[in-house]
C-alpha cells in the first residue's frame, strides 16, 4: 500500500528506512523463533489460522486507529463491541426467527448491531468534539455505559441460539476458497486505505492529528470530521463484533473482554502514533499479524495465559517508546 | 561566550557568536528577528545548551546548566513567553521553586511581606493577591519583572521588557536598570527601539542570520548605523516600492467589539489595490481584530462588510469562501502542520474545492500540479513539495502558508505579523509577494508591530491603542514621530483626566 503513513515524507535517511523495516523484521524473526521451538508454528494449517484470527484484531485496530490519528482513544471499543454483540443476538433470537426463514431476523440483527455501533461513535465523537471533552475520560464513561446497555439487555447471561446460518456466513462462509473473516477484513481495510489516502476526510482527519488549531484555522471542519471518525470507528467496532458474534454462536455480554487494550496495542504496534497524525491500513495489517503471531506462537509453546498478557504489556510500552525514536528520525 | 553555535533543524540559529558581559553593564542585543538573541540568551540562561563554543560564567567554564542552576548562579532572565503560572496569585508566582518554607510549611506571612516589599521598591502597581490570568499584558510583565529581581541576581536578561508598558512604567523600569546597573548587575537587554536603546546601552552588539556582526561602543553609533548593521543594507532597499491604487472598499468593519474586551468599537476598512497597515503595541487589539474579521475571535456586537455585503458570524471555511484569506503569526501553533508535507500544507485550504477533489476523493495529480505551480511562484527552495513542514526554515515556512492564499480565489488578504522570525531574504520576498498581489488588485491588511515594515508598505496605517483605533494616517503623515505620538496619545489623556 502507498504511502499514507507521513513517516515517508522527505528524504529516506538509513536510519528512517531501518526503523521502518523493523516491524516486518521483528514479525518473521518471531515466526522463526516459535517454529524453533515447537514446528507446528509454521504448519500451513497454523498459518491460515493465524490469519484468520489477525482478521478480527485489524478490523478492531483499523477502528482504533481512526480515532488515534485525530489525537483520540476509544476505551469503550470493547464493551461497544459486546452491546453490539447482545443487541445484534437478542433481534436473531427474537420474534423475528422463524423455524423455516431465518434471513429477516439475521438482517434485523445485523442491522441492529450497526445501529447500536452508529449511537455509541455518536455519543463519543459528540462529546470529544463538541463538548470538547477529553477523549480518554469521555470514552471512559461510554465503557461504562456500553457495559451497563450489554447487561442489562442480557441479564449478564449469553443469548445463545444465534440462528445457524448467521455463523454459516460469516464465520464458516468462504468465496473462492477464502474464508468470511479473512474476505470481510480485506475489504474493510482496503476501504479504510481508500478513506485515508485519497478522501479529503481523510487527509483532514491527519491535518487535525498533526496540528488541531492550524487546521481549524485553515478552514477545515474539525469537529465533523472528529465525530465522524468516532461513528466510522464503532462501525467498524461493530462489524467486528458481528463476526465474533457469528463465530461464537451467541451473544456476549463479556465479548469485549481485551478488545480495547488489543485494539490500541495492535495499532501502536503497527506504528500509529499516539501523538496523532499518523496511520495507515499497512500500519495495522502488521499490526495485528504482530499481537496474533505473539500470542499464537505462545500458545502453542504452551506459556502461561498470564505470562502472555505481562508479554503483551511489555510490548505495548516498548511499541510506544520506539514511537518517540521514529519521531525523531522523521 | 566565544565562538557559540546553535543548529535547530533546519536552521542555523547561532554560527560562531563571541559574546561577552561585564560587570555593572548595560549590553543590548540588536539584530532583526530570527537573527539569533533569543538563542544567544536561551543559552545563557541554561534553556539549552550549545553545540559548539565556550560558556564561561564568573569566570568559570559552564557544563550541564539547567535554568534552575543558572538562577542558583545569579542569572535571571524576563522573556517575552512569560514564565507564570497563569492559576496562581502574583505571589505565589514571585516564590516559583524557591518558597519560603519553615520545616516543609509554607511561611505564607514571609513571602507576602516580601512581596509586597518588592512590588513597593520596583514601583510597580500591582496587586499581589490576584490570580495572575487576571492581569493584562503589562501587570503580567512586571509579574515577571520583579519574579527576575527576587534572588541574588548577578545577570539580568530583559527581552523586550518594555513591549507592552506604558511610557510612565517603562520610565520605571529603565531607573531600576540603572539602579542595578549601579550595584554592579550585568544587564542584556534585547530591544529594536532605538530611543531606548540610545539611553540604556553602554555597549551593542549587533546580530544578523545567526552570525556576530560587531559589537560596538554605544557612544557616537548613528541609528542608521546600527540598522545597516543589523539588515545589511540600506533601509529603502528592503522594501520595494509599492503602487497603490485604491478602488472599491473590500473589507469594512464598522463598531466592533470582542466579547473579551480585547477591541472596543473599532472602525476601519480595507480597499482593493492598497495595503492598509494596522501599528500598535503588544496587546492593542490589532491582532484580534483580523482574527475577528476571519472567524477566530468571539464578537459582541459591530458589523463586517465584505465585498458590500453583511458577513455575520464568521468563521473561517465561510471566510474564505468569501474570498477572505489570514494567515496567524504564530505559525507552529496554529500556521502549520508541521509533521505533515509542503503539499499537503498548501492545499488544506481549498481541499473542497473542484480543481483539488471530486466527489469528496482528492485528485491527487491535479493537486500535485497546482501545488507546485505555487511554490516555484514563491520560489520556496527547496522545491520538493514532499517534504515534512517542519524541516523548513521559518521563512520557508511563512511562504508554504502564503501560498494558501494562492490555491483559491483570494481578494483579501489578512497578515497578522507576516516577518516574525524570518530572515532578511525571506523577508524581502514576502513584501515582493504583498507588492505584486496589490497590484493585482487585492485588498491587504497587514498587522505589524514592527514599525519600518507596516510605515514602509503602507498607504493608509491605522494605529490601535488599547482596543481602540486612535488614529489613521495617510501618506506624508506616516512616519516614526507622529505614529509613536498616537501609540501614547491615549495614555496621557488618561493620565490628564486622572
Amino acid at each position: 500500500m502507498s504511502d499514507v503513513s507521513g513517516r515517508e515524507v522527505g528524504r529516506i535517511t538509513p536510519t528512517a528506512a531501518l526503523v521502518k523495516a523493523m516491524l516486518p523484521i521483528a514479525l518473521v524473526a518471531l515466526l522463526i523463533l516459535f517454529s524453533a521451538a515447537e514446528s507446528r508454528v509454521l504448519s500451513l494449517g497454523n498459518l491460515s489460522n493465524i490469519l484468520n484470527q489477525a482478521s478480527y484484531l485489524a478490523i478492531f485496530a483499523s477502528a482504533q486507529m481512526l480515532v488515534i490519528i485525530t489525537r483520540g482513544f476509544d476505551l469503550s471499543l470493547g464493551t461497544c463491541v459486546s452491546a453490539v454483540s447482545v443487541t445484534a443476538a437478542l433481534v436473531m433470537t427474537g420474534s423475528l426467527a422463524t423455524e423455516e426463514a431465518n434471513a429477516l431476523a439475521i438482517v434485523g440483527g445485523v442491522a441492529m448491531g450497526l445501529t447500536v455501533g452508529v449511537l455509541c461513535g455518536l455519543f463519543n465523537g459528540i462529546v470529544v468534539a463538541i463538548f470538547r471533552v477529553n477523549p480518554f475520560v469521555a470514552t471512559l464513561g461510554s465503557l461504562n455505559i456500553c457495559m451497563g446497555v450489554a447487561t442489562m439487555a442480557s441479564d449478564g447471561r449469553p443469548v445463545f441460539n444465534v440462528p445457524r446460518e448467521f455463523s454459516n456466513i460469516v464465520y464458516s462462509g468462504e468465496l473462492f476458497g477464502i474464508p468470511a473473516p479473512i474476505l470481510i477484513a480485506a475489504i474493510a481495510l482496503i476501504v479504510l486505505h481508500f478513506i485515508l489516502a485519497h478522501t479529503v476526510f481523510g487527509r483532514g482527519l491527519f491535518l487535525i492529528g498533526a496540528n488541531p488549531r492550524a487546521a481549524e484555522v485553515a478552514g477545515l471542519p474539525a469537529r465533523r470530521y472528529v465525530t465522524q471518525a468516532y461513528v466510522l470507528c464503532s462501525i467498524m467496532a461493530a462489524v467486528g463484533a458481528l463476526m465474533l458474534t457469528g463465530r461464537t454462536g451467541s451473544g456476549e455480554p463479556n465479548l469485549g473482554g481485551n478488545l480495547t487494550l488489543e485494539s490500541i496495542a495492535a495499532a501502536v504496534i503497527g506504528g500509529v502514533s499516539l501523538r496523532g497524525g499518523v496511520g495507515g491500513a499497512s500500519s495495522v495489517v502488521l499490526g495485528a499479524l504482530f499481537v496474533t503471531v505473539l500470542s499464537n506462537g505462545m500458545n502453542l509453546t504452551r506459556i502461561d495465559g498470564n505470562v502472555q498478557m505481562i508479554v503483551l504489556g511489555g510490548v505495548i510500552i516498548l511499541a510506544v517508546f520506539l514511537d518517540r525514536f521514529r519521531s525523531a528520525t522523521r | 561566550m566565544r565562538g557559540v553555535s546553535k543548529a535547530f533543524p533546519g536552521v542555523k540559529a547561532l554560527d560562531n557568536v563571541d559574546f561577552e558581559l561585564r560587570p555593572g553593564e548595560v549590553h543590548v542585543l540588536f539584530g532583526e528577528n530570527g537573527a539569533g538573541k533569543s538563542t544567544l540568551i536561551n543559552i545563557i540562561a541554561g534553556t539549552f545548551a550549545q553545540d559548539s563554543g565556550e560558556y564561561r560564567l564568573m569566570g568559570a567554564p559552564v557544563r550541564g546548566l539547567t535554568p534552575h542552576r543558572a538562577r542558583v548562579e545569579g542569572v535571571s532572565p524576563v522573556f517575552q513567553e512569560f514564565s507564570l503560572v497563569p492559576e496562581m496569585t502574583v505571589e505565589a508566582n514571585l516564590f516559583l521553586g524557591r518558597e519560603i518554607a519553615r520545616g516543609g510549611v509554607l511561611d505564607r506571612g514571609a513571602m507576602k511581606s516580601r512581596a509586597a516589599k518588592i512590588i513597593a521598591d520596583l514601583g510597580f502597581d500591582l496587586e499581589p493577591g490576584r490570580k495572575v490570568a487576571d492581569l493584562s499584558r503589562a501587570h503580567q510583565q512586571m509579574t515577571e519583572i520583579a519574579k527576575a529581581l527576587m534572588g541574588e541576581v548577578k545577570v539580568l536578561i530583559l527581552d523586550e521588557p518594555t513591549a507592552s508598558l506604558t511610557e510612565r512604567e517603562a520610565s520605571r523600569l529603565f531607573e531600576l536598570v540603572a539602579e542595578l546597573k549601579a550595584s554592579g548587575v550585568g544587564i542584556i537587554y534585547v530591544s529594536h527601539r532605538m530611543a531606548e536603546i540610545r539611553q540604556l546601552a553602554d555597549r551593542i552588539t549587533v546580530l544578523r542570520d545567526g552570525k556576530l556582526v560587531k559589537t560596538v561602543e554605544a557612544e557616537g553609533v548613528g541609528e542608521s548605523e546600527l540598522v545597516e548593521l543589523m539588515t545589511g543594507r540600506k533601509i529603502d532597499l528592503l522594501f520595494p516600492h509599492v503602487d497603490h491604487k485604491p478602488a472599491e472598499r473590500l473589507l469594512e468593519v464598522q463598531g466592533l467589539t470582542l466579547e473579551d474586551g480585547g477591541v472596543l468599537g473599532v472602525d476601519f476598512y480595507a480597499r482593493a489595490g492598497e495595503i492598509t497597515g494596522i501599528a500598535g503595541l503588544v496587546g492593542c487589539g490589532k491582532s484580534e481584530l483580523i482574527r475577528a474579521i476571519y472567524g477566530l475571535e468571539a464578537i459582541e456586537s459591530g458589523e463586517i462588510i465584505v465585498a458590500g455585503d453583511a458577513y455575520e458570524e464568521p468563521d473561517p471555511a465561510a471566510s474564505l469562501d468569501r474570498g477572505l484569506c489570514y494567515f496567524p503569526s504564530d505559525r507552529v501553533a496554529e500556521g502549520l502542520a508541521l509533521d505533515r508535507p509542503i503539499r499537503e500544507n498548501v492545499s488544506i485550504s481549498a481541499l473542497a474545492l473542484d480543481r483539488f477533489a471530486k466527489l469528496a476523493v482528492i485528485r491527487r495529480l491535479g493537486e500535485r500540479k497546482i501545488v507546485r505551480e505555487i511554490v516555484d511562484q514563491l520560489a520556496l527552495r527547496p522545491p520538493n513539495i514532499e517534504r515534512a513542514v517542519g524541516n523548513l526554515s521559518g521563512g520557508n515556512r511563512q511562504k508554504v502558508m502564503l501560498a494558501r492564499g494562492l490555491t483559491r480565489e483570494t481578494r483579501i488578504f489578512l497578515f497578522d505579523e507576516p516577518t516574525v522570525g524570518i530572515d532578511v531574504g525571506a523577508k524581502v520576498e514576502v513584501y515582493e509577494l504583498m507588492r505584486r498581489l496589490v497590484a493585482e488588485g487585492a485588498a491587504i491588511v497587514l498587522v505589524s508591530s514592527e514599525l519600518p515594515e507596516v510605515m514602509n508598505l503602507s498607504n493608509r496605517l491605522y494605529v490601535m491603542h488599547r482596543g481602540r483605533m486612535v488614529a489613521e494616517l495617510t501618506g506624508d503623515e506616516i512616519e516614526e514621530q507622529t505614529v509613536l505620538a498616537s501609540f501614547f496619545r491615549e495614555d496621557e489623556a488618561g493620565e490628564n483626566a486622572a
